[in-house]
């Protein structure tokens, strides 16, 4: 236990993790570790809030959204799951179109963090933890998402491996997340237990134990302690190159050239999901606005989109609250990534230009184009999928990476997430419209129920980034031991 | 030919290997139960619905939801207010006008049609649907993980979500009612008192459809024949399905496991194009990173 105490001097502090319990006056650098009491540790929470008022606040605040989506979960469960549905005609709606958009968020974040430990850009391994993470929340509760609308998820996970249809996009899909959601775990832990276990060594008592538990680092310890380990080490070593294969005991000393198969095996499985998922809905010949090769393209696009938004306005915005300073390579990349962004949009315009002109000449798809050209939808159309989503946010990135100005890549990348995430609904919503309803219904807003479970898996998806930007390594920073790859 | 002879082995004679091959054989027939014996016969059935005898007594919708045990809604058996399909009606009987010809009102029975090649077998992706070779497209509830995929790939739309059992449901075609008197046909064929809804072998239905089309003496259509690739329930219509307000199907067989193939293959295209963008843009500006390399060379050398 103590082996990890004799390093802490010479460490430097990890900022991300810099909370007020190394202030208090009980802490010091060599004292041995000390059980915390519940008075001493609520007296150090309410210190916390007096000083940081807005992240209680912000965070009751989540927690009160999760509670209310938890009553509506409840009330499906009690009554009947139609209390979500705004038309039985219309069974796939907003949580199908927010489990598109979270999974495809989460793909995103994979593919531009691959740009760093797949595709050897040095300077993209500075998001790699913080894009990491919120890929491997992002794709847990789009899967929730997902689970909360089947009828009987339970059954999804037996049968799915006991009596596979290999001619079915949708086995494909949720055979390929598992794995995909395994590599993303595992990726990030390697690329955080350095710094899991350096905040583990700075500070004490349980703190101490849970980082050490997260970096795997007191493994060493308490195998010395317990068992006759250095003996069977120098056995292991041999047989087995455990430092190659990351599984060192020691953080300091593993090897992260893992990470990089993983990543690979990440971005493989990711894509590969995502396309099958664009896919899922391309197969649909019954419904022709869905029907054809266009879409798993555009999946991937989109994936794009939100991929670098997420980066860009969660980095930018944690910094801001944080009151940290951007370093000029994070600044430069920031400036870049727009750049990209925009890039990305304009071909998502012309892809918009194209679907749209395409299916005004097909016979089958028209009348469902003309339900988003001028029709029920035609101001979530114009204005959030057009003009916010698309065609703003392309000036003010270029304006803002030219100026090197981060509020303005925060402002345009979040327009960028409400556009696609606006564009994703009427994606589902829209095409289920034509043949089944004739008449068509006068509003295709979703049920008052669903958007309250909706709002509950959006705010759990801030309320863990929020924590997880508190208490874990996610701060783009290259390690001062050189690249972490 | 003597060897030959000698070799074939008589049919009805139970020697004790086939003996032994048949005791093999129980549990794999209990184990898969009336599915799979029934999947062991080859003649297939069908439905014909003759619209132009209907005469909206809706005896069989209430006969279906007697056997399939489905809650009764009093108001949708007794007037003529147009019902839908859902997980709790299987069959309904709506009163359409030829869009073309108003005067042309008919009763129209409507249910899963049963594709040929259907859509929702390909779709489900737990195998909970089943075209058994005897003609019936029949969902297993105790499988269905109710994603309601096999709603959207439907031509028509015919499998709905039930709210309660938390599974998509459908006509079953009767598959489990046992041959015994006039239990071999289907729950609404037997509560049929006008015989507008006839069962029987497909091919034997198809001639009986032409047969009634041929001796009426108006302009009639037999729905069922082409669409999505044939179905086996037939529906004899007074105009095209279409002026009858009814869904369209294309007429070839939907979703077929080739036009999966291309439209994936597109999609792997895409993404591998992608992927070597991302290639060619890392490679074009490695550059940037020779610095950290160095440190990182030195670092090594550190460490060593």
């Amino acid at each position: 236990m103590k082996t990890t105490m004799n390093e802490s001097p010479t460490l430097t502090l990890n900022a991300e993790t810099h909370s007020s319990k190394e202030e208090t006056p009980s802490s010091q650098p060599n004292h041995p570790a000390r059980k915390t009491t519940i008075r001493q540790a609520f007296s150090t929470l309410l210190a916390d809030m007096e000083r940081s008022p807005g992240f209680y606040v912000w965070v009751s605040f989540l927690i009160a959204v999760i509670f209310l989506a938890g009553y509506s979960l409840l009330m499906s469960l009690i009554y009947s799951m139609e209390i979500f549905e705004f038309s039985l005609k219309i069974p796939w709606e907003m949580m199908v179109s927010n489990y598109i958009f979270l999974v495809g968020s989460s793909v995103g974040l994979c593919l531009v963090v691959s740009l760093g430990s797949v595709f050897g850009l040095k300077r993209y391994e500075l998001i790699g933890k913080r894009g990491l993470f919120l890929a491997l929340i992002s794709i847990i509760l789009g899967l929730s998402s997902i689970g909360l609308h089947l009828g009987h998820p339970e059954r999804g996970a037996i049968y799915n491996a006991l009596t596979p249809n290999l001619f079915s996009a949708m086995w494909y899909m949720s055979t390929l997340y598992p794995p995909y959601i395994a590599c993303i775990a595992v990726w990030y832990w390697l690329l955080a237990r350095r710094d899991l276990a350096r905040t583990a060594a700075e500070s004490e008592g349980l703190r101490a134990k849970i980082y050490n538990i997260l970096a795997l680092e007191g493994l060493k310890a308490y195998a010395y302690e317990r068992m006759p380990l250095q003996r069977w080490e120098s056995k292991l070593n041999r047989t087995i190159p455990l430092q190659k294969l990351g599984l060192s005991l020691d953080a300091e000393n593993a090897d992260l050239s893992w990470a990089r198969v993983l990543g690979t095996l990440a971005l493989i499985s990711g894509l590969i999901a995502y396309t099958i998922e664009g896919s899922l809905f391309a197969h649909t010949e019954a419904r022709p606005f869905w029907y054809g090769p266009l879409y798993p393209i555009d999946f991937f696009l989109g994936a794009g989109f939100c991929g670098f938004s997420w980066l860009m306005a969660l980095g930018i915005l944690t910094h801001k609250l944080k009151r940290e300073q951007f370093s000029e390579a994070y600044r430069t990349l920031l400036s870049e990534m727009a750049e990209i962004l925009a890039l990305l949009l304009s071909a998502g315009v012309l892809f918009t230009a194209y679907k749209m002109g395409h299916g005004l000449f097909e016979p089958l798809k028209v009348k469902t184009v003309m339900l988003f050209l001028n029709g029920p939808f035609s101001l979530n159309f114009w204005i959030f999928e057009i003009a916010i989503g698309l065609v703003l946010p392309i000036p003010i990135l270029i304006y803002s990476a030219r100026k090197r100005k981060t509020a303005g890549i925060a402002t345009a990348s979040i327009m960028v997430l409400a556009g696609y995430f606006v564009k994703k609904y009427d994606f589902v919503v829209a095409s289920q419209v034509y043949p089944v309803i004739k008449e068509g219904l006068p509003s295709y807003f979703p049920a008052i129920m669903e958007i309250i479970l909706i709002g509950g898996i959006i705010a759990t998806f801030l309320l863990v980034y929020t924590l997880g930007a508190r208490f874990l390594p996610l701060k783009e920073e290259g390690s001062h031991r050189g690249p972490v790859i | 030919m003597s060897r030959k002879k000698s070799e074939k082995k008589p049919i009805n004679k139970i020697g004790r290997r086939r003996f032994l091959k048949v005791l093999a054989g129980v549990p794999v027939y209990a184990a898969l139960g009336p599915v799979g014996i029934a999947s062991g016969e080859t003649r297939r059935y069908g439905k014909l619905v003759d619209t132009l005898r209907c005469i909206g007594c809706k005896r069989c919708m209430s006969a279906c939801k007697r056997w399939n045990k489905l809650h009764v809604e009093r108001e949708e058996l007794l007037t003529d207010r147009n019902t839908d399909l859902s997980g709790n009606n299987f069959v309904v009987v709506n009163l359409r006008a030829d869009r073309k010809n108003r005067a042309q009102r008919t009763y129209v029975h409507w249910t899963c049609q049963h594709c040929a090649k259907p859509a929702c077998v390909g779709a489900c992706p737990v195998t909970a649907i089943t075209k058994l070779s005897r003609g019936p497209v029949v969902i297993n509830e105790s499988k269905c993980i109710g994603c309601r995929y096999c709603y959207q790939s439907c031509p028509y739309k015919v499998p709905r979500f039930d709210f309660e059992k938390r599974v998509s449901r459908k006509c079953t075609l009767c598959y489990d009612r046992i041959p015994l008197l006039d239990y071999m046909k289907p729950a609404c064929v037997a509560a049929c008192p006008v015989g507008a809804l006839h069962y029987g072998l497909k091919e034997d239905i198809i001639l009986e459809a032409k047969k009634r089309v041929e001796r009426r003496k108006g302009p009639a259509y037999i729905l069922g024949l082409e669409e999505a690739g044939g179905t086996d329930i037939l529906t004899i219509l007074p105009a095209k399905p279409e002026n009858m307000g009814l869904v369209v199907a294309p007429k070839k067989v939907v979703n077929q496991d080739l036009d999966k193939i291309r439209i994936t293959a597109s999609g792997f295209m895409g993404a591998s194009v992608l992927a070597g963008l991302m290639y060619g843009y890392g490679h074009l500006n490695k550059t940037d990173g020779s610095e950290q390399d160095q440190d990182k060379k030195g670092h090594e050398d550190d460490h060593e």
